[in-house]
């Protein structure tokens, strides 16, 4: 055929002996070939090539050998779910603002992609030049949760890295995570190079201080690193403190397979290793550059996180735990970040995010104040709350005076007082049927009710409770119009590490769907009250890969290698090629997941310090099996989980001199009719 | 008081993978990044007044996009649109304005006709342009074309002829040193859609790679040289001036 292109194939992926020059700091480097020419024909052939080309509004695109440290930040998942992640915004930034670093962006190419890349030879790239993952001297991945494990290996590999650290040399980047899954980051212990717990601002500035350093002490003009060079990286990553560096530990086990302890093997490096907790929030005053994407994201708007942490002490809520403490942001930050943001993004949307919104202790005056500022404009805010109580339907009145008064969302979690009593969520049916009353009155249409089944101690009777909150809920609505709605979110519960559930035994899909067909079968009579639900089988791989040890490691890379990406997405059905991989790896569901711990067991994440005692975690617990509750300690006396003490603050909060708010538990946020999936879920978490 | 205005603008580089859906908010987040009064629809859900005569597909390159917007307030459009035109990604650019007077006609009816140009690889340069001249003057000729559309939905045939108003294939340098082949046409805009593609699919036997690069060039009246532009009044020639272009 006449006209046709040549040979469209990439430049060649150097042999790793020849990548050292790629990597020297600053002038000394020889910049790595772009891509682009090589993507961009091939884009037409692919779905939402618009999430491949960069180039967005306040991106930062730097020459390479302008910077003497490289990263390359990943969230391993698409564009349209990674792009709106407030922590990768945040380290962006800050990177970027260091004269001697750079850093772009990577994130997970849908399947119709990768086949084109691996056809042609294409490495996983960056967005800002589509320069190749190998090139950079760290590859800083993200986990909000554990459903990115196998994209993260899959990048690695299309990255033409060698998947397991052990393969790696100083030709080949730093492979570093953080992000709450990496509060458990055994599963991958032999894939990551180091592990970042907590807050990621310090420690981030720290890792680029020491790789500066390495780099110029191994890497300088012409100079040949030496055998123990990468060695010696590893010790100076070990040496920052926060920095987890699973080669220097190692798991000692019980003949019954119990882990007796995790240890150390390295001299010099700690026995455990601390999270990192970034005390004053108002040094770090970011997102000031939000990147505006160019196509659709699962979040659209310029987001400003208010506080930090959370201290309700939801038993089952891993967040909550390993946030503490709370920190807010001054009222007066928060403005002026959501102005100066506004107007430089044009974003017609603002969320105020945290992990419980309405609890910041000004929260009444900073939302009044911005809905003064943006009344009668096209801004709209909006606060990921989910409190059950007036409050937080007075506050969504406020923040939505430019809009329409559509839906609220409420979680109160579980069905019965006694479990909701186990679970700690301090709710009364009473509370709950107040705030629907309220809400309806108030003209909303519609509140989403979230809950879980499957959780520790729960009866069938506590799941029938879902159904008839759901139920007497729905016929509140209904007296204020026929066409108003109420929906059950109901969710399989997973158990977390760090949690006061650490220890109990998941429940299995089978027990799951059995649960939700109890609540199917209750509301049936009731037609304008409608149940969502996950598909049960979501939480299997998500709860072993979250309480995993190292043994379930093989199964991670086997998955991936029989095929499995995604996991979590419903397009990808990924649980059948999960199944044979643990059946070939030898990976045992009831062991890891079904079955309940005792007090003397060792854990995968003892070696690992979220800042609460494992003593207190368990005193928890067996207070929850009582059903004894426990006040949220912003409010009242400290009961010594173990956070605060070491750290220069306590909560730090009420800026404005006095509590502004009803000290009542729980709240909202509008948002899509739909059940949000895994990947949707932790979307816009830091 | 709102005023309406008519812009040109470009969609090239990363902007040509902006779908269609995509295109309004980043319109409206230029409009609101360059503080410019834009006028907003009525409504619980209200989207800036930008409105566009039709959709590109995503990955063709274009100097022709069109779109009128209309503002609240007035603006200084020297200064204003220069200040939009930045606000907007690098790709996108406005090349010209029209202030819409009152009682003109739609923007639709002054795009009447389009000039596209397909581009080609510089490969088989001489070749390729003798056989697109043929094949183009036997289309020209004849009283009707057919093509096979296929879509997801099912295949569609389309007659591309009495879409085609005129039609050059040339050969030109490019800075590397090569020679590549360059087609242009102008199409009408009225009756059925007809794609650089379908105009493609009549031109091929099988023998004709697909081009590497398509561009909506300009719209607006087709006249004896090539197009006259909707807004400028300029033209666009149908054969290009390929020593001029080479200088
Ligand atoms: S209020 Fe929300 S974030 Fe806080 S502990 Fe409870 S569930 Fe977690």
């Amino acid at each position: 055929m006449l006209g046709t292109v040549p040979d469209r194939r990439a430049p060649a992926v150097p042999p790793r002996s020849r990548r050292l020059d790629h990597r020297r700091p600053g002038a000394a480097a020889v910049t790595p070939t772009s891509y682009w020419e090589t993507i961009d024909p091939l884009l037409s052939q692919v779905r939402k090539p618009a999430q491949y080309v960069g180039g967005e509004h306040n991106q930062v695109a730097s020459d390479w050998d302008a910077a003497d440290t490289r990263w390359l930040l990943c969230y391993p998942d698409t564009y349209e779910v990674g792009q709106p992640n407030q922590g990768i915004q945040i380290l962006y930034e800050i990177l970027n603002e260091r004269a001697t670093a750079l850093a772009e962006r990577a994130y997970a190419p849908w399947v119709d992609m990768e086949a084109l890349q691996r056809e042609h030879g294409i490495p996983a790239f960056s967005l800002e030049h589509h320069r190749p993952l190998w090139a950079f001297d760290v590859f800083a991945v993200t986990l909000p949760h554990e459903l990115g494990h196998t994209n993260l290996l899959n990048l690695l590999d299309l990255g033409s890295v060698p998947i397991r650290s052990a393969g790696r040399s100083v030709e080949d980047p730093i492979v570093l995570v953080g992000g709450h899954a990496a509060y458990n980051p055994e599963p991958l212990a032999p894939f990551i190079d180091a592990a970042v717990m907590g807050d990621g601002e310090e420690v981030t500035l720290e890792v680029d201080d020491a790789i500066r350093t390495w780099k110029r002490i191994h890497l300088g003009d012409g100079q040949s690193p030496g055998p123990d060079a990468r060695g010696d990286l590893l010790k100076r990553l070990a040496a920052v403190e926060g920095v987890y560096v699973p080669a220097f530990y190692e798991p000692r086990y019980y003949d019954d397979g119990r882990l007796r302890q995790t240890v150390s093997v390295e001299p010099g490096v700690p026995s455990r290793v601390p999270k990192r907790t970034v005390q004053d929030l108002e040094q770090w005053a970011y997102p000031r550059k939000q990147i505006v994407p160019m196509t659709e994201t699962v979040h659209e708007r310029f987001s400003v996180e208010i506080f930090r942490g959370c201290t309700r002490g939801c038993r089952f809520c891993q967040a909550g735990m390993i946030t503490r403490p709370v920190r807010e942001r001054r009222p007066e930050t928060i403005q002026k970040l959501v102005e100066d943001g506004v107007r430089d993004t044009g974003f017609n949307e603002v969320g105020l995010l945290s992990l419980s919104s309405a609890d910041h202790s000004a929260i009444g005056s900073v939302a009044r104040d911005l809905a003064d500022t943006y009344e009668g404009t096209t801004t709209s805010l909006s606060l990921p709350s989910t409190r059950v109580d007036a409050f937080n339907v007075t506050l969504s009145n406020e923040l939505a005076r430019n809009g329409r008064r559509t839906g609220l969302t409420f979680a109160p979690e579980a069905g019965s007082e006694r479990m909701r009593a186990v679970i700690n969520k301090m709710v009364s049916e009473a509370d709950l049927l107040r705030t629907a009353e309220t809400s309806f009155s108030e003209g909303w249409r519609h509140i989403k009710l979230y809950f879980m089944v499957g959780l520790p101690t729960e009866q069938d009777e506590d799941v029938l409770a879902i159904a008839d909150l759901g139920i007497k809920a729905y016929e509140i609505a209904r007296k204020y119009g026929k066409a108003n709605k109420v929906t059950l979110s109901v969710g399989g519960f997973v158990p977390k590490p760090h949690t006061p559930f650490q220890w109990v035994a998941q429940d299995p899909p089978e027990e799951i769907r059995r649960k939700l067909s109890l609540i199917r079968h209750a509301i049936k009579a009731h037609g304008g009250l409608k149940l969502r639900t996950n598909d049960p089988e979501e939480g299997v791989i998500e709860g072993l890969l979250a309480r995993g040890d190292r043994r379930v490691a093989p199964a991670v890379e086997r998955a991936w290698e029989l095929g499995a990406r995604f996991d979590g997405w419903h397009e990808m059905p990924t649980l059948e090629t999960w199944m044979q991989a643990l059946a070939e790896t030898g990976v045992d569901l009831d062991w890891f997941s079904y079955r309940e711990r005792d007090e003397n067991e060792a854990l995968p994440w003892d070696h690992l310090d979220s800042g609460l005692e494992k003593s207190w975690l368990w005193e928890d617990w067996q207070d929850s099996l009582t059903e004894k509750d426990l006040d949220d300690c912003r409010w009242s006396a400290c009961y010594d989980c173990g956070v605060c003490p070491g750290l220069s603050i306590d909560h730090d909060t009420g800026y404005t001199g006095g509590f502004q708010l009803p000290v009542l538990p729980q709240g909202l946020g509008g948002g899509s009719e739909d059940l949000p999936t895994a990947p949707e879920r932790y979307a816009s978490g830091s | 008081m709102s005023q309406r205005y008519r812009i040109r603008w470009t969609k090239e580089g990363r902007t040509r993978y902006i779908s269609a859906r995509d295109l309004t908010s980043v319109w409206e987040r230029a409009l609101r990044r360059a503080d410019l009064p834009i006028a907003y629809s009525e409504g619980f859900t209200p989207h800036a007044k930008v409105s566009f005569p039709d959709a590109l597909p995503v990955s063709y390159g274009s100097t022709g996009e069109y779109a009128e917007l209309t503002f609240a307030a007035p603006i200084t459009p020297e200064r204003d649109i220069a200040r939009l035109s930045s606000s907007l990604p690098d790709g996108m650019d406005i090349l010209t304005y029209l202030k819409v007077p009152d009682g003109a006609p739609k923007l639709a009816r002054m795009l009447r006709a389009t000039l596209w140009e397909l581009i080609w690889p510089p490969v088989d340069a001489t070749e390729l342009t003798e056989l697109l001249h043929r094949r183009s003057d036997e289309l020209m000729a004849s009283d009707a074309a057919e093509v096979i559309r296929h879509r997801p939905d099912g295949d569609r045939t389309i007659d591309v002829r009495p879409a085609m108003l005129a039609i050059a294939a040339s050969t030109h340098p490019t800075a590397g040193g090569d020679a590549r082949t360059v087609l242009r046409a102008v199409l009408r805009n009225d009756g059925p859609t007809v794609r650089p593609t379908d105009l493609h699919a009549a031109l091929t036997r099988g023998d004709i790679a697909e081009p590497a690069l398509n561009r909506r060039v300009a719209q607006g009246e087709h006249v004896p040289e090539g197009l006259r532009e909707a807004l400028s009044g300029t033209v666009d020639p149908l054969v290009l001036d390929v020593d001029a272009e080479a200088a």
